[in-house]
């Protein structure tokens, strides 16, 4: 009996150590996405989690701004969290008008990263949502190319 | 049999109460670490910010990247030069948090030049600068020192040597914006940015380019971004008098003339990459002698800045 005791606690911990090993976290979706930025210099990180869209309402977003410089190449990496479904979309807006994203709806193609070759200094702003409004979790990482 | 299963269940239930107590004390110490220095700004500027902190958590990122300058200063071909860095020989004498935060700015410029250069050998007394100030404002955790020594001295994967210590910088601001300390964090984008157009100004000064006449150019954008973020704090004798030095680089900017031409901006794909090209065409004007009165000005308030 006592070596049942014991084989139910070591299997009780081994479920929680193996839920919380899982579990993908912010950071490893960081390193995750250095790799896939491949030879472009890390500058920044955005990490998102938003819950699914409710029924007739928009699906939520998150937006960031940053500075961009002229005449400089960047490189947006998109990287998805396994424990959700949602696989993130990243639109790139100057003031008012979008420039770019990573899912190209034409050919339904969704595209791990995407390169910007910026002509204007100023504040860009990136919004990150999820397709068809899923649940999900995802690290987007601002990287530097090159000078142009 | 019944007793069995009873004395049973007691004993499970003691070893899942004692398993969420580990569970729960991990949880607390964790807590208490975030606790530490979380005196918030609002409470520090008794309402007088001109933002709210939720909103300094919106404003714009990546306003000064040490990545970027470097990067800048080295495609051009021009030499390293030790010279132009702040001495580390007097981080003791950092000694508020204001001029920590600030001087974290300052060095963390300096090391992002020297690591672009890849100059390992003075790395080492920038990092333990760095923690030390880090150590000070109570953000040294996410700057890991070990590690970054330890690829610094074998002179190792460079290239973690870049990605970590600009991630622990990213961590450092993340963590005090989170924790209402945006002030400190703004510090220390104040910090990057004015060590970065030191850099560039003294690059500009002996190997002119029209490439780094128009960096300085197009800092008119960034510096009235920055504004934005430090006359937030305007009350703070410290902040007001940083105000007051840089309005005076800021005043000079105002006859740089930036126009735009707007285009259309298209998407290709690469070698299966996906390339966004922008269209638009920005125009710089600015005279090699108002460039040289902005590097001047810069010089004498980031001097100011790091003379203690």
């Amino acid at each position: 009996m006592r070596n049942s005791y014991l084989i139910f606690a070591l299997f009780a911990i081994f479920i929680m150590n193996n839920n919380a090993a899982k579990a993908q976290s912010g950071q490893e979706l960081v390193d995750l996405c250095n790799i896939i930025a491949d030879d472009a210099t890390y500058l920044k990180d955005f990490q998102v989690k938003l819950d699914a869209a409710k029924p007739g309402e928009e699906k939520p977003n998150m937006k960031f701004s940053v500075v961009l410089s002229k005449s400089t190449q960047y490189r947006f990496s998109i990287c998805n969290s396994k424990d959700y479904t949602g696989k993130a979309i990243v639109s790139l807006y100057d003031n008012n008008r979008l420039l770019g994203t990573n899912y190209l709806v034409a050919t339904g193609k969704n595209y791990p990263f995407f390169d910007f070759k910026c002509q204007s200094t100023g504040v860009y702003h990136i919004f990150i949502d999820f397709k068809e409004g899923e649940q999900g979790l995802a690290v987007v990482l601002l990287s530097f190319v090159q000078k142009l | 049999m019944v007793n069995q299963l009873n004395n049973m269940f007691r004993r499970l239930i003691y070893i899942l109460v004692l398993i969420l107590v580990f569970a729960s004390c991990k949880n607390e110490k964790k807590e208490d670490f975030s606790k530490e220095f979380s005196i918030p700004d609002s409470v520090l500027y008794d309402g007088d910010l001109a933002i709210s902190e939720a909103a300094i958590n919106d404003i714009v990122q990546n306003i000064s990247s040490p990545v970027e300058m470097a990067a800048l200063i080295k495609s051009l071909g021009v030499p390293f030069s030790k010279d132009y860095l702040a001495t580390t020989d007097y981080v003791d004498n950092y000694n508020t948090s204001y001029k920590k935060a600030i001087g974290l700015g300052v060095f963390g410029a300096d090391l992002g030049y020297l690591n672009m250069y890849n100059k390992t050998g003075s790395v080492i007394d920038y990092i333990s600068a760095i923690k030390t100030l880090a150590d000070g404002i109570h953000v040294g955790q996410f700057f890991d020192f070990t590690t970054l020594k330890r690829l610094a001295t074998n002179n190792q994967n460079l290239d973690s040597l870049m990605y970590i210590s600009v991630q622990n910088f990213n961590q450092m601001d993340r963590y005090l914006r989170e924790n209402k300390r945006s002030s400190l964090s703004s510090l220390i984008v104040a910090g990057v940015w004015i060590e970065g157009m030191y850099l560039v100004g003294e690059v500009a000064r002996r190997s002119p380019s029209a490439e780094l006449t128009e960096k300085i150019g197009e800092q008119k954008i960034i510096l009235s971004n920055l504004m934005l973020l430090l006359k937030n704090y305007q009350k703070d004798p410290s902040f007001k008098e940083l105000i007051e030095d840089f309005e005076e680089i800021q005043s000079l900017y105002k006859n740089v003339i930036i126009t735009y031409e707007k285009g259309e901006p298209e998407a290709v794909e690469e070698d299966g990459m996906l390339i966004i090209k922008q269209n638009d065409k920005q125009f710089i004007e600015i005279s090699d002698e108002l460039m040289f009165k902005i590097i001047n000005k810069t010089a004498a308030i980031r001097n100011k800045i790091i003379q203690l």
